[in-house]
């Protein structure tokens, strides 16, 4: 009787070490990779879009940018010249501001589409979201693979398009290198490579490449000259600086 | 004459040999055939307004647009959004479609004194579920007129899913699943499914089944003439076996010169059926009915008084269908008249080298014993008792009274003529049931008709002068009462400079313009509206009515317009379906003519030449000349319309009709020359080559009136006029020509006195 009672015990705290082992590895997973990705106090840098059709054709556009925190951005384009000038600045809860010299005004954008583009680009408004991952995915650890922790991961959200990501991350660093979005009906319809470099303290991601496999479509982000924590304040983050 | 038979008897077993070798060949491409259901890819080219269309067509990506139309009482349900969001839902995610749209994921842009406000029209995830939400809905959507009448009917009773298709996918393959799931989940609602991949998958099952149903019921018909009039096994095996692998090697060359099987040309091997058995059943009749010990010699006597009247027969057969090559306007009839003529010289190289070849290379002559009953047979023979004597006796007796009925009846059909109507529009050529049909009908009644209109505009589409020009192009289009609505990057550009807070207007810089196109690069419709280069853009628009009258009109309209504000930096271009059915619509006309006057005069030609005499050319073109006077007077008053398969019958019963009057004018030549007496010659002629005509005329017309089971409404006309033009031509060569003979020949007497 003892030794069944026992038995049953061991295997219960098995199953419950074994179950919390699993899901503490996805989450702590995570947690690394928020502050790989939003450590940073504050961030300026220049960057560059580029955006290549199916059919090979280029277009591409140039912006200085600020980021404070995860949640606020300033984007102010330089290039091309009939769209330099152009700036948005996005604010928490879906809120951006668009300013537009041309017109000499600014206009607030709300959105709540989660799956339009953002600006054109393979990206969308869900994808730039500068949510913590852990508030927005639960994680389960798939397998390693080398160096990298391939890892699952479901929105939390019934409103995200995607019913999954596969991210692999650095097994050190736990920089991602490389995802894939799956829409509802389990379709892989977009991936994203990233290259990773180290600037002081912090992981840049210097060059991320988004294909979007239904249309062919894609688009790099690089990004130079980037400067950590320089002090940016709320100040820098308001329409009127939007202005400027 | 004789050499080539000679030669044919000697080399029959090469000739078996090729035949066959051929036919394995031709019949293993027949596995590779395709079906093109693309009705759009059947435009000619050297249209510059059908290839425009079909080139925006694939510009624009509009060929893969798709549709499903949802019908109920009242849309305003929150059970209906739910079977609307499955649908979508459920699209999303299949393979090859690319985006999706409808009334549960369909971006609602607000714009107030502040900004804008990005959202779902209705949050799929939150569908409105009290009757107050349905009803500030239902009065928010009708507010705006991006919505009424495109994503909902006017009458809240249908709506509209659209979706389109990735460029590489098999756009008749996600056509069909997309179908296929949209029917397993069962919705209470009335689906439709609209849109040219949607309408391929239901025309090329529509190919199909005329292919597997019609098929079979013609071969077993004729087989079933050959055997009520041969009564003997080979009789109907080897026209039948002609016709088979006549339609068989041109099934294969179809395939090998990379033709594809359209909706017209999936009759080929009906109409091969009908045409190509009728040489083998001349040649078999007269290899029966030569006499002689030697059975070879008998065969190649046979075969030489055969060789020139069966040729001449099909030569002007397939002249009959070659002719519409110089007039038809769509590229499947053109290639429909090619091959069918193609396979109608097989038909007749078969019939005179590989039936002979076989009959002296197994032996197959026909027993002796039949030698005796031949003349009871003859003399017993119910066409010749109950039809020809009669017919002999008429016409010896009352010549003129035939002449007059004739000249009357062709008087009536005169006036009939000027009855008959065109018909060009594409869903007329449906059934009334069928489905691309009814839904074409639901399109129309609901949301303001499928028939697309494009305007193109070429110059530097983010000037200001550019984008007024298609605002003020749209608003004229709008006043037309066949335009409900229209859409243009222009609109978009209105609507995003209303969103800075300028008003809904084109801005008057280019600089702002340039601006603007930050918010609208990379939008999912830009692609349909606007090219990737910013050189061209096009209004897109629907047109109602299905009149070809309201289309000419309409036409009209927009070219003056075209005139007076097209320019060097903004040259405007118009296309469409309207634009072209009108092309087709005067085409059908002018095709008609110039086949028919090409057939004639080839015929008269070809005849006059084989007689030897231009006047006896002319006498064997009278009796089939007054059965197409007598055709077009039964369309008018029938009111079957000229459509693009019925524009083909005048020019094919020519063809097939001329060769009755032939035998009849050679068979009495013959006896006139032997015998001297005309009304003998005359009563031997109508005697004996009236039966085989009369064969003919039966087996002939009952494989076209087999056609009357197509689902395509154009060759259920074309089966029925053809057959009727069999019957006519035969009528004409059996009462018409000889009165004509015979008034000739007396008249000829009395000068010769």
């Amino acid at each position: 009787m003892r030794l069944v009672k026992l038995s049953v015990l061991v295997s219960v705290l098995f199953v419950l070490i074994g179950f919390n082992t699993n899901a503490q590895d996805g989450n702590t997973i995570l947690k690394k990779l928020d502050e790989v990705m939003y450590s940073p106090k504050d961030m300026t840098a220049k960057t560059k879009i580029i955006l290549i059709d199916k059919a090979g054709k280029q277009k591409s556009r140039e912006a200085l940018t600020k980021q404070k925190g995860t949640d606020k951005r300033l984007f102010r384009f330089t290039a091309p010249a009939s769209q330099a000038g152009i700036a948005t600045l996005s604010l928490p809860n879906d809120v951006m501001y668009l300013y537009m010299p041309a017109f000499g005004k600014e206009r607030r954008i709300s959105s709540s589409v989660k799956s339009q583009k953002f600006a054109g680009t393979d990206f969308s408004y869900e994808d730039m979201e500068a949510k913590l991952f852990v508030n927005k995915y639960t994680a389960k650890l798939l397998k390693t693979e080398g160096n990298l922790l391939v890892v699952e991961l479901k929105p939390k959200s019934p409103k995200s398009s995607y019913s999954k990501i596969i991210v692999k991350l650095d097994k050190v660093n736990y920089y991602p290198t490389y995802m894939e979005f799956y829409d509802k009906g389990g379709n892989k319809i977009k991936t994203a490579t990233y290259k990773f470099e180290k600037i002081g303290k912090y992981w840049n991601a210097k060059e991320i490449t988004m294909v979007d496999l239904k249309k062919n479509h894609k688009t790099i982000m690089q990004m130079s000259d980037v400067k950590y924590d320089t002090g940016l304040t709320d100040d820098d983050f308001t329409v009127r600086k939007l202005k400027q | 004459m004789n050499k080539i038979a000679d030669l044919i008897v000697k080399l029959k077993w090469p000739i078996i040999v090729v035949v066959v070798a051929l036919t394995i060949f031709f019949g293993l491409q027949l596995k590779n055939i395709h079906i093109n259901s693309d009705v759009i890819s059947s435009l000619p080219d050297n249209d510059p307004i059908a290839k425009l269309y079909k080139d925006i067509g694939e510009k624009y990506g509009g060929n893969d647009m798709g549709m499903i139309v949802l019908e109920t009482d009242d849309i305003f349900k929150t059970e209906v959004f739910e079977h609307i969001k499955q649908i979508t839902d459920s699209l999303k995610v299949t393979k090859g479609i690319l985006t999706v749209s409808s009334l549960t994921d369909i971006i609602d842009i607000k714009t107030s004194e502040f900004g804008l406000e990005i959202g779902k029209l209705v949050d799929e995830y939150d569908l409105p579920d009290t009757q107050a939400e349905l009803d500030s809905l239902k009065q928010y959507i009708y507010s705006k007129d991006m919505y009424k009448g495109s994503i909902i009917s006017e009458d809240g009773t249908a709506t509209l899913i659209m979706f389109t298709m990735l460029d590489e996918a098999d756009k008749q393959a996600v056509a069909a699943i997309v179908k296929n799931k949209v029917e397993q989940m069962n919705l209470p609602e009335k689906v439709y499914y609209g849109g040219l991949p949607m309408m391929m998958n239901d025309v090329s099952d529509l190919i199909m089944a005329d292919i597997i149903w019609l098929l079979p019921v013609v071969f077993l018909l004729i087989a079933l003439i050959l055997y009520l009039s041969f009564r003997s096994k080979r009789g109907v095996i080897f026209p039948l076996l002609t016709a088979l692998i006549a339609v068989v090697w041109t099934l294969g060359l179809m395939q090998i010169s990379g033709y594809e099987l359209t909706m017209i040309s999936n009759n080929i091997p009906i109409i091969l059926l009908a045409v190509g058995s009728a040489y083998s059943i001349h040649v078999l009749n007269r290899i029966n009915q030569t006499y002689d010990k030697d059975r070879k010699q008998a065969l190649i006597k046979a075969l030489a008084y055969i060789f020139i009247p069966v040729v001449l027969a099909a030569v002007t057969t397939a002249i009959g269908f070659v002719s519409f090559v110089f007039g038809a306007y769509l590229t499947m009839i053109r290639d429909f008249g090619i091959f069918t003529s193609i396979g109608t010289v097989f038909a007749l190289l078969l019939s005179l080298f590989f039936i002979p070849a076989v009959i002296s290379a197994f032996s197959m002559y026909k027993k002796n014993t039949d030698e005796k009953q031949h003349d009871n047979e003859e003399q017993s023979n119910f066409i010749s008792k109950n039809i020809l004597k009669p017919l002999v006796n008429l016409l010896f007796k009352h010549p003129k009274y035939t002449l007059t009925a004739w000249s009357l009846l062709i008087l009536l059909s005169i006036g009939g003529m000027f009855l008959i109507k065109t018909s060009v529009n594409m869903q007329e050529y449906f059934k009334k049931d069928n489905p691309t049909r009814v839904s074409e009908d639901i399109m129309q009644k609901k949301f303001g008709g499928s028939q697309p209109v494009f305007v193109v505009f070429k110059g530097d589409v983010q000037s200001p002068e550019f984008l007024n020009i298609m605002i003020k192009t749209e608003d004229y289009m709008e006043e037309s009462p066949n335009i409900s609505t229209t859409q243009s990057v222009a609109d978009l550009v209105e609507e995003m400079n209303n969103a800075m807070g300028e008003g809904k207007h084109i801005p008057d810089t280019k600089e702002k313009i340039e601006q603007l196109w930050f918010l609208l690069d990379g939008q999912d419709i830009m692609p349909q509206l606007v090219t990737y280069e910013l050189d061209e853009a096009i209004i897109q628009s629907k047109f109602v009515s299905t009149d070809t009258k309201a289309m000419e009109e309409f036409i009209d309209y927009m070219n003056k317009f075209i005139d007076e504000n097209s320019t060097e930096n903004c040259q405007i271009q118009l296309t469409g379906m309207p634009s072209v059915y009108v092309r087709m619509n005067e085409s059908l006309l002018s095709s008609q003519a110039s086949s028919l006057i090409i057939a004639i005069l080839f015929v008269l030609i070809i005849v006059g030449l084989i007689l030897k005499s231009f006047s006896k050319g002319v006498y064997a073109t009278i009796p089939i000349i007054a059965t197409i006077a007598v055709l077009f007077g039964f369309m008018g008053f029938a009111g079957i319309s000229l459509d693009i398969a019925t524009v083909l019958v005048a020019s094919i019963a020519l063809g097939i009709g001329i060769d009755y009057s032939i035998h009849v004018i050679t068979h009495f030549n013959h006896a006139l020359k032997e015998t001297g007496n005309l009304n003998k010659s005359l009563e031997d002629t109508i005697m004996i080559s009236g039966k085989a005509i009369i064969i003919n005329v039966v087996s002939v017309a009952a494989g076209f009136l087999v056609l009357l089971f197509s689902q395509m409404v154009p060759l259920q006309n074309f089966g029925l006029l053809v057959a009727l033009s069999m019957i006519g031509s035969g009528l004409g060569a059996l009462t018409l020509l000889p009165v004509i003979l015979i008034l000739a020949n007396r008249r000829k007497k009395i000068t010769v006195k």
